[in-house]
């Protein structure tokens, strides 16, 4: 053999040898370094009403190990209250950017597209196509006040008549529960409105009360700055208890505490009804649902983010958690949390709802036709938010 | 046939043989590269180990339920994903101490005894520190008050409430009642309660209101009949059954409480819910966002929030008192404590006062230090040459600069007694403001030496407070001695003779005693901490500074 075959052949085992090297290496590590047989991570944020239905589902969504394109798809689920979100989405503090976004209502969508549109000329959140924001369940702001109170109003103030308007003659009687009929040691009347700066609910219960004191279903950035509006919504929210706790959950409050820290208020219905049992077990006095007359509905829409930090394979990945929240089987389980599904599949008005159980505490499965209140602007918002700043949490 | 040149095979066997060698060496050069490669760019390699271990600081009250339930969890054996163990370092702590710590950094999960302190964690920071929070247990805070004494008043008739109290605490001279200082929600609530009532309003409390002088002038005639205040709930009940009805007549507590007690009393208390409103403790546990938090903490924060959320540790939970926020558990089953014949009512309370926002509250905790009632305290520290062994005066001395520190405002008064042979270097009790620096520069030149004058010393200040006959004030004397008596001229019957005489004819002093170490005489301590309803308890180099701190806050 010459030197020059001896180099050649001294060469191609080398070669070989690299290569086989590498790949025992690479299998002794434990893996081969390819990205695409990562898992497909679909980061959530969810509103907070509905956050326990979406990590159920996310839990039996991940057991069942979904892939896509040979990867397993894994959905991570955080609750975040969709007030919080949407001045992250302003400020651009999502830091990894969720996959996903499931807020109280689809006008909070619109109001980041907004955002969005002034500074990128386009939406990050879309309306129409495959990915559109779809609404995973919807539920609405309904009256849930204790039972006894709520009859006590009713006689002072007429039947059918509770609403932001008797509230607040309620909430301004200086005498308390004594000047309204109702026992002395009731004290004075109790309202429950949650944190506005920690739960979306309570600026759209400052919204729905702006709707029933002008008697109209569109409210302006002109009539929340109002001085007389002002005045009566300031007396209305100081019957509220407490805003400095842990008042995100509203509902549990009313269960935990009764109505020693809230008699009543306007709150989401599915919340309602999903506490009903516990406030029966824990209180002797029961829990009326009443619907008000200007409805604030939440739709819970499920919205992908369109910007350049979601990859295409990520989006399929979180249609795939999309169509699996909106199957039949999932939205039974939503159903049975007391919210209404979008699948219309799916009934409420079985034996086993919750609307059927609690139809005599006035649950309904569905709701009087009246009028819906219609998302306020974003500046009117912010406004409501100020003014709650300075007027009320201070 | 051409013949080969053994020279040149030769000369290709050398040939061969460097190159093989180079071969040889670049493989192995190129396989340990690889191989390194290889495990650094694996994303399957395993992580660096972080840490899991999350530290919880938690209020008093609940430390036996806590312990407990940490012990559970610990048996348990949960370990993260990457295979750490999960794992909780507790710290008690009062729940003011608790926003301190948190703010300046420390513990990464905190559960205080409520959640209106996670406001002030985040009262004026651009981001917000206090993260995931959920409660697990909850109670009303009730005036606790003996079954007799309560239906003096008209329970379970009349509803009573807080300015029930504050009558009879001003009409009556002996009626005896407490409520711990505001860094506890249960000395906070009451606080808060005296300012509603001097503010005549249940709901809307304003700056204005709190710093009004008539209202100020209100809470300060309140506070002159609080016997002295305290440092917890948990602390009082002790007392409490130490020393039954003689100690206290009613006090602010948790209704966790009066179930604790009248599960081990013969005596029974009843919680009375006040009519104008109480408040709840609501016990959050609550991630702290701390720089440097790790995922693996955040893991162990959520395993922990679930396990004291389980139904078995929420059954726990009801058994030891509290309400569970489980609401599936009934209040009203045979087997809860919840009951009437325990002293509670699981259908109260039946109103709240209005919480005010974390300003008004820093506002109504600031202004309590004007209203509350003025302390005179002597500090009788023992300097015999026993202290100079074990550097048990250097640490007594770091000690007695925290008290000084802690004392707040500038309206107590405290003077020093140092004693060995005898009595020496007495400072008069004067206000704080005028003698702070000047008692730290005494204490920090206490010397050990000589023998054990301790009645003498005990003698000489209570001598003195009574001379000076001051009602207005607390009149307390604090005692640190590590030996037995041997100096003194006073005989301990004859002083505490004295004593009883003195509180009885004159102004009433209190005495707490420290026993320093294993040497002290708690026939003694005992003695004079019985007769004037103070209390005696030991330390050591360890814990001497915190227990002086402690003692900081009945006052």
């Amino acid at each position: 053999m010459n030197r020059t075959r001896l180099i050649f052949f001294a060469v191609i085992l080398l070669a070989l040898i690299i290569v086989g090297v590498s790949f025992v290496a690479t299998q002794l590590s434990g893996n081969i370094p390819n990205p695409t047989a990562q898992p497909i991570q679909v980061r959530v944020v969810s509103a907070l009403p509905i956050e326990p239905w979406v990590q159920d589902a996310a839990t039996k969504f991940n057991a069942e190990k979904r892939t896509l394109d040979g990867r397993t798809i894994i959905v991570t689920v955080t609750p975040m209250d969709s007030v919080t979100a949407l001045g992250k989405w302003d400020r651009g503090e999502f830091n990894p950017v969720p996959t996903v976004w499931i807020p109280d209502s689809r006008y909070l969508v619109e109001l980041v597209n907004a955002t969005y549109s002034a500074k990128l000329g386009r939406d990050v959140f879309l309306t129409d196509g495959e990915y559109r924001a779809r609404p995973l369940v919807t539920s609405l702001f309904s009256w849930g006040m204790y039972k006894t109170r709520a009859e006590t109003l009713e006689k002072k103030f007429g039947k059918d008549n509770i609403n932001w308007k008797t509230i607040h003659d309620a909430a301004i009687a200086k005498g308390g529960w004594r000047e309204l009929d109702g026992k002395a040691e009731w004290g004075y009347f109790k309202l429950i409105v949650p944190n506005p700066r920690k739960n979306a609910a309570g600026l759209l219960a400052m919204v729905a009360a702006a709707g029933e004191y002008y008697d109209k279903a569109t409210i302006t950035t002109e009539d929340v700055t109002n001085p007389q509006f002002q005045k009566w919504l300031k007396e209305l929210m100081g019957s509220v208890t407490d805003f400095s706790s842990l008042s995100s959950y509203t509902v549990e409050d009313l269960a935990l505490f009764g109505y020693s820290v809230g008699d009543g208020g306007q709150l989401l219905e599915s919340d309602l009804l999903v506490n009903m049992q516990g406030i029966q077990t824990r209180w002797s006095d029961p829990l009326v649902i009443v619907y008000p007359k200007y409805l604030t509905w939440f739709d819970f829409p499920f919205t992908i983010w369109m910007g350049t930090e979601t990859s295409a394979v990520e989006k399929n990945a979180a249609l795939q958690f999309q169509k699996f929240l909106l199957s039949t089987p999932i939205q039974s389980t939503a159903a049975a949390r007391g919210f209404r599904p979008a699948n219309a599949e799916v009934s409420i008005a079985g034996a086993e709802s919750l609307f059927v159980k609690w139809k005599d505490q006035g649950a309904k499965t569905l709701v009087p036709s009246t009028a819906r209140m219609r998302a306020p602007d974003r500046e009117t918002l912010q406004t409501l938010l100020r003014w709650f700043d300075l007027n009320v949490a201070k | 046939m051409k013949k080969k040149n053994p020279a040149i095979n030769k000369g290709n066997s050398c040939a061969l043989f460097v190159v093989l060698a180079v071969i040889g060496g670049m493989v192995a050069m190129l396989c340990g590269i690889s191989a390194l490669i290889a495990l650094v760019s694996s994303p399957e390699s395993t992580p660096a180990p972080t840490n899991a271990t999350l530290d919880l600081a938690y209020s008093p009250e609940k430390d036996a339920l806590m312990q407990d339930i940490i012990a559970r969890f610990h048996k348990a054996n949960y370990k993260t994903p990457s295979g750490l163990p999960m794992k909780i370092i507790a710290t008690k702590m009062d729940a003011a101490d608790i926003v301190d710590a948190a703010r300046a950094g420390k513990f990464t999960a905190i559960s205080p005894d409520s959640s209106l302190w996670l406001a002030q964690i985040d009262a004026g920071r651009e981001r917000a520190l206090v993260g995931e929070s959920s409660r697990f247990a909850v109670t009303p805070i009730v005036i606790a008050m003996w079954s007799d004494a309560a239906q003096a008043l008209g329970y379970p008739q009349k509803q009573i409430g807080w300015q029930d109290l504050l009558s009879k605490a001003k009409s009556d001279a002996n009626f005896k009642w407490s409520h711990p200082s505001t860094s506890s929600a249960s000395g906070l609530l009451a606080t808060l309660a005296e300012f509603y009532a001097g503010a005549n309003k249940t709901r809307g409390l304003t700056e204005a209101d709190v710093k009004n002088r008539a209202t100020l002038d209100y809470v300060a005639a309140l506070e002159k009949t609080v016997r002295y205040y305290g440092e917890g709930e948990q602390a009082t009940i002790d007392q409490v059954l130490a020393r039954g009805r003689s100690y206290l007549d009613a006090f602010v507590v948790s209704e966790r409480m009066v179930v604790y007690f009248n599960g081990k009393s013969s005596q029974k208390l009843v919680a009375i819910y006040p009519a104008e409103g109480t408040l709840w403790q609501d016990h959050p546990l609550a991630l702290l966002e701390q720089p440097g938090l790790t995922d693996d903490q955040r893991l162990t924060f959520r395993r922990f929030r679930d396990f004291v959320l389980s139904p078995e540790i929420q059954k726990l939970i009801l058994q030891s008192g509290y309400r569970p926020v489980d609401l599936n558990l009934r209040l009203d089953d045979p087997a809860s404590p919840i009951k009437t014949s325990n002293g509670v009512d699981p259908a109260q309370p039946q109103t709240t006062l209005q919480m005010p926002s974390a300003a008004i509250i820093e506002i109504v905790q600031s202004s309590w230090y004007l209203a509350k009632r003025p302390a005179n305290i002597y500090l009788v520290v023992d300097t015999s040459g026993s202290m100079g062994e074990q550097n048990k005066l250097t640490q007594a001395i770091d000690a007695l600069v925290t008290f000084l520190d802690q004392v707040q405002g500038d309206r107590d008064r405290v003077g020093l007694v140092p004693f060995s042979n005898r009595v020496y270097n007495a400072i008069p009790s004067q206000d704080i403001g005028a003698q702070r620096a000047m008692l730290k520069t005494q204490v920090r030149a206490l010397k050990a030496s000589g023998q054990t004058a301790l009645l003498d010393a005990v003698s000489y200040a209570y001598d003195d407070l009574q001379k000076r006959g001051d009602r207005e004030r607390i009149n307390a004397i604090v005692v640190m001695t590590d030996g037995i008596e041997n100096q003194s001229s006073i005989k301990l019957n004859a002083l505490t003779d004295k004593i009883k005489r003195g509180n009885a004819s004159g102004v009433p002093i209190v005495i707490f005693c420290i026993g320093y170490g294993s040497d002290a005489d708690w026939n003694v301590l005992n003695a004079l901490a019985d007769a004037t309803g103070g209390f005696a308890r030991r330390a050591d180099p360890e814990t001497i500074q915190k227990l002086y701190k402690i003692l900081s806050t009945y006052f």
